[in-house]
């Protein structure tokens, strides 16, 4: 008690990244010399801002974007204030009032309020389908208007524009981004840089209304449309404004702190008045409010260390880079960037790549750079222009040069102070000191340590790559890899792969008991996962745990946001019969099905069904499942080959029919599609198929790792084989390999990279023992397999549980 | 958000089945009336109902979630759920609204209150 009350009091008004970037660092520095009171105007732990553009388009969840969760509150002492606004500063009593009701001494105070969006003041904006684009309410507020309406306008062709108007395209609407300069990005990319980010954004759907002055918002209630200051309507029915953005001032202001466009600091955060310090972008420093994360990673290091009395430089401002997250679209900017008289500048285009490099240099030294469509040479660029650094031949060759930079000399060349993960501000030095202090080996105890790779993930290459440069020799690539396989243990898919077989544990409960899982029952992550592991390791032992299959797997349909499912029975190689055609139209108009859909995978989705309608169904199609939802095969696509075709020198649809039919209904550690093509044109896709099969005179080639996905990859040449025999027993033998090795949810593609494609091909083609015992394996695990659609309609009382609800009216007791 | 339970007396308890209507950790949709209620029985053999409603940003039913425990993976949002009280657990944050279950003999009762629970988000 005593210790508590001798610390000083610090209050952080503002719980977003800047201001507990800095509560982070004090806590580093003087653990014990602060008893800390936050508060904050948003009902949130303090979540990673940046990263509202991925839960946008749905790639990530609001949790995983949390940085600090309540316990890390709890655990350093510190008083949360949550959905809580301060709305008085007394500087002369020293005291800070909220809107709660809570009323705060301090000995230091921290402002760190943000900023909001500007809204345009033209006439209409406060009608209802506006937004700004700022916090997770914005954000859910735009999931929402999603799911009603299909026009969308997105106000600002900046960093923040750009990526709202994908991510709403992303999610089905219909998208114009509304530009009031000729040029996206103006104030990042010169004409050329945005003329081809324009080109590629359009390809991508989003359509453009550059050189547009947005004049008045047209609609009575809501909104209905735009019209632009040259007499131009656009109609929309949501505008989100992402026109710029406004330090919030109001509270210093209010409380005599001087203020311009933001809180007035200096090198130290100190604002005019005394032990008040205002970071992040609420605040104007040098003429400066910045918007980005990197310079409030620079200016709380700075105050930190000045708050905990330990010596550091005054902080002389940020030279400020930008990076678009729109995946597929590289675009870099950073420092200087539009050509100038005294500027000197390497400028290298390719139209037919679509990639645009350009350096700006003056007196011979680094001061600028855009990049367009090949990011790789980001982080060294950023530090050239930083350091100012003259151009030499090795730079230009790795600009411009042909050849790819060897990655391994990037690394060692990086500079100590170089910011490695942007999304934390970890630096180079950051990481080598944690590496080598704490005898660091695994890029997890990395993230712990220093919250390297703790946000995006976009930085973890290069990370994996400093702790590689560190360890040299002792660096263990599969060990540094380590990850547990969910927060219900630290056992890695490795450990508790092994474990289960060392300690023959047959059902996910003894797994749980025996290898001391912190939570009973599991979580979601590991349920399906140990049950996928089990079945794998125990194919007539292991009694599938229905309980712990996801909605999909568990109802054997895919699940709608609307609560109803999607049925698509198997159409093999995507060959029907007008027999089956006619059935299915039947079907679809018995039970009024919403829609029917040609898949991508060469089959019919029936769409909007409801689940106790399922079972019916499937009686009435007579048809085996399509597994659309299962982490197991999907579809075989097979183009028409040598059976038709004038190219054809295989049958391919013969091929991929057996080959369906043999590998149904397998389980794997996750979803598997395949191809087999008639000819090296490839009319079926192989190049992006877990396993692409590509009929040649004479052979089959056999291509792995490729996917269409999030992370899209191209597929390998795995080899090359003469008999169709030869052909199956590979595909069973590559496929065993990766459900005895892939962790739960790993792709193919991933899971080749992991594990290398020729230890893959050593152990699947070259080394015939191995081979066959695979196969031996797989066969015993196929000869488990069941038809679920039909193992339900069989038993009625599963059938009735699971399928049918129950219903009470009238007949109270 | 926070809702204390009501009274006994302010519920009509309707017998929506046997215990063997329904299986361990696998959700089955009632409907009571208006009211779409998700009945889960947890392997310690305790009984819950939840409004069969996903308090998540896409909305959705919960009576396909996993059950662990007393927590309920939401099958939508996979946000985590107190079967007990409905309460949404950290990171997320909100409220399912619950209904008592009394087990009599082989009968399940699940209590609906009688003013119809205040149909909230109309
Ligand atoms: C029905 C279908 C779209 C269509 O109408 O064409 C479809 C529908 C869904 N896909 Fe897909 N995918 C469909 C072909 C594809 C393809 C194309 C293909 O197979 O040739 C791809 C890219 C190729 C690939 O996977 O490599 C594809 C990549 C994904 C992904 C990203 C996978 C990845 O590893 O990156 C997901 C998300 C996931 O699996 O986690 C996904 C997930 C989904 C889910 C199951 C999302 C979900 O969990 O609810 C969708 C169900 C929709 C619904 O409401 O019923 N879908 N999905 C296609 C079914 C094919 C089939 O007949 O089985
Ligand atoms: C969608 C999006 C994408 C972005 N992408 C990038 C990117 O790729 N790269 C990049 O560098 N930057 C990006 N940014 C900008 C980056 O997020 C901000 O620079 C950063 O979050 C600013 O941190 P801050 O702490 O100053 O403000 P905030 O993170 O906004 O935190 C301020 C907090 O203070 C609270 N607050 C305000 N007034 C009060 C009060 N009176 N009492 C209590 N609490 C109060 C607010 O509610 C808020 O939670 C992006 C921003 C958005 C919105
Ligand atoms: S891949 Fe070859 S054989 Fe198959 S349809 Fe195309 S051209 Fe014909
Ligand atoms: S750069 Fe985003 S986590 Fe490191």
């Amino acid at each position: 008690m005593e210790e508590i009350q001798q610390r000083r009091r610090l209050v952080v008004v503002g719980n977003g990244m800047a201001g507990i970037n800095t509560v982070e660092h004090i806590l580093k520095l003087a653990p014990n010399s602060y008893h800390i009171t936050i508060f904050g105007g948003e009902p949130y732990p303090n979540y990673n801002r940046i990263q509202l553009s991925y839960v946008l388009e749905k790639s990530k969840a609001i949790e995983e974007i949390i940085l600090n969760d309540y316990a890390w509150y709890e655990e350093n002492g510190i008083d949360l204030y949550t959905g809580t606004e301060v709305t008085a500063i007394d500087t002369e009593q020293k005291t800070v009032e909220a809107n709660n009701g809570v009323k705060v001494t301090y000995d230091q105070l921290i402002i760190a309020t943000g900023s909001r969006p500007f809204m345009l003041p033209v006439p209409g904006a406060d009608k209802q389908g506006i937004i700004g684009f700022r916090d997770i309410a914005d954000c859910e507020q735009m999931l929402r208007t999603a799911d009603v309406y299909k026009k969308a306008a997105v106000i600002g062709g900046g960093l923040l524009g750009l990526e709202a108007a994908k991510g709403l395209s992303k999610l089905g609407m219909d998208v114009t981004v509304v530009h009031l300069f000729k040029e996206l990005m103006e104030r990042q990319l010169d004409a050329t840089a945005a003329r081809m980010l324009q080109t590629e954004l359009e390809s991508q759907g989003l359509k453009f209304a550059t050189g547009k002055q947005t004049a008045e918002f047209l609609g009575s209630e809501r909104v209905s449309g735009i019209r632009f200051a040259d007499g131009t309507e656009l109609e929309t029915e949501f505008v989100v404004m992402a026109a710029g953005i406004k330090p919030n001032i109001e509270l210093a202001k209010a409380s005599g702190i001087e203020v311009n466009r933001g809180i007035m600091v200096d090198d130290y955060m100190r604002t005019s008045a005394p032990d008040v310090y205002a970071i992040g972008e609420c605040n104007e420093h040098r003429g400066v409010s910045y918007g980005l994360v990197a310079p409030l990673f620079e200016q709380g290091a700075v105050l930190a260390k000045h708050l905990c009395g330990v010596d550091t430089e005054p902080y002389e401002g940020s030279t400020v880079s930008t990076q678009l997250k729109i995946s597929g679209v590289d675009v870099f900017s950073a420092g200087e960037f539009m050509d100038a008289e005294d500027l000197s500048i390497v400028r290298m285009h390719d139209d037919w790549r679509r990639i645009y490099k350009k350096v700006l240099m003056r007196g011979g030294r680094i001061v600028g750079g855009i990049l367009i469509g090949d990011g790789r040479e980001m982080s060294r660029l950023q530090q050239w222009i930083r350091t100012g650094t003259v151009m030499t031949e090795a730079i230009h060759t790795a600009i411009v040069g042909q050849g790819a930079p060897d990655t391994a000399n990037t690394v060692a060349e990086l500079a100590d102070d170089e910011i490695v993960c942007g999304c934390n501000g970890v630096s180079k030095k950051n990481i080598v000191d944690a590496i080598s202090e704490n005898g660091l080996t695994t890029v997890e105890e990395i993230k712990a340590t220093t919250s390297a790779c703790r946000s995006c993930g976009g930085c973890r290459p290069v990370v994996e790559q400093i702790l590689q440069h560190v360890l040299g020799d002792q660096y263990d690539s599969a060990a540094a890899k380590k990850e547990a396989i969910c927060a219900c243990t630290t056992l890695s898919r490795d450990e508790v792969v092994r474990e289960i077989k060392e300690k023959g544990l047959i059902t996910s409960k003894e797994v749980r008991y025996a290898l001391e899982w912190n939570n009973k029952e599991g979580c979601s992550k590991c349920r399906p996962a140990l049950n996928y592991y089990l079945g794998m390791i125990w194919p007539q032992e292991h009694v599938d745990e229905r309980d712990s299959r996801l909605v999909n797997e568990r109802m054997h349909a895919n699940i709608q946001k609307d609560g109803t499912f999607g049925v698509v029975p198997r159409m093999y190689g995507g060959v029907t019969t007008p027999e089956d055609l006619r059935l299915i139209a039947d079907i679809a108009v018995k039970y009024n099905v919403k829609m029917v859909k040609v898949t991508g995978g060469q089959r019919l989705d029936l769409l909007g069904i409801k689940k106790e309608d399922l079972p019916n169904i499937w009686k009435d199609l007579g048809m085996p499942s399509g597994y659309a939802y299962a982490k197991a095969l999907r579809t075989v696509k097979t183009c028409v080959g040598s059976q038709f075709c004038r190219f054809g020198t295989k049958d391919s649809m013969g091929m991929g029919i057996l080959i369906e039919k043999k590998f149904e209904r397998l389980d794997m550690p996750a979803k598997f599609k395949m191809a087999v093509n008639g000819c090296p044109r490839n009319c079926a896709e192989s190049a992006t198929k877990d396993i692409g099969i590509v009929g040649n005179e004479g052979a089959w080639e056999i291509y792995v790792g490729g996917n269409g996905g999030i992370k899209a990859r191209l597929a390998e040449l795995l080899c090359k084989v003469r008999t169709d025999e030869e052909l199956l027993e590979i595909i069973a033998a590559f496929i065993q390999h990766y459900r005895e090795t892939g962790k739960y949810l790993e792709r193919t593609s991933d899971w080749v990279e992991r594990v290398g494609l020729q230890s893959i091909a050593d152990t699947v083609v070259n080394d015939l023992d191995n081979r066959r015992a695979l196969v031996e394996r797989i066969e015993q695990a196929l000869g488990q397999v069941q038809e679920p659609w039909n193992e339900i309609l069989e038993n009625s009382n599963l059938r009735e549980k699971m399928f049918d609800d129950l219903s009470v009216s009238t007949v109270k007791e | 958000m926070m809702s204390l339970p009501k009274p006994e007396q302010d519920y009509t308890y309707y017998r929506v089945g046997t215990v063997d209507d329904f299986m361990e950790r696998i959700g089955r949709k009632v409907m009571i009336e208006q009211s779409n209620v998700a009945v889960f029985k947890t392997s310690e053999g305790e009984w819950y109902a939840l409004e069969n409603k996903s308090p998540g940003p896409k909305g959705g039913t919960l009576a396909e979630g996993i059950v662990s425990g007393t927590v309920l993976y939401d099958p939508i949002c996979d946000w985590r759920i107190r079967l007990s009280d409905g309460q949404v657990l950290d990171p997320d944050t909100g409220q399912v609204r619950t209904y008592p279950v009394q087990i009599e003999g082989n009968d399940v009762r699940i209590g609906i209150p009688k003013d119809g629970g205040g149909k909230d988000n109309g």
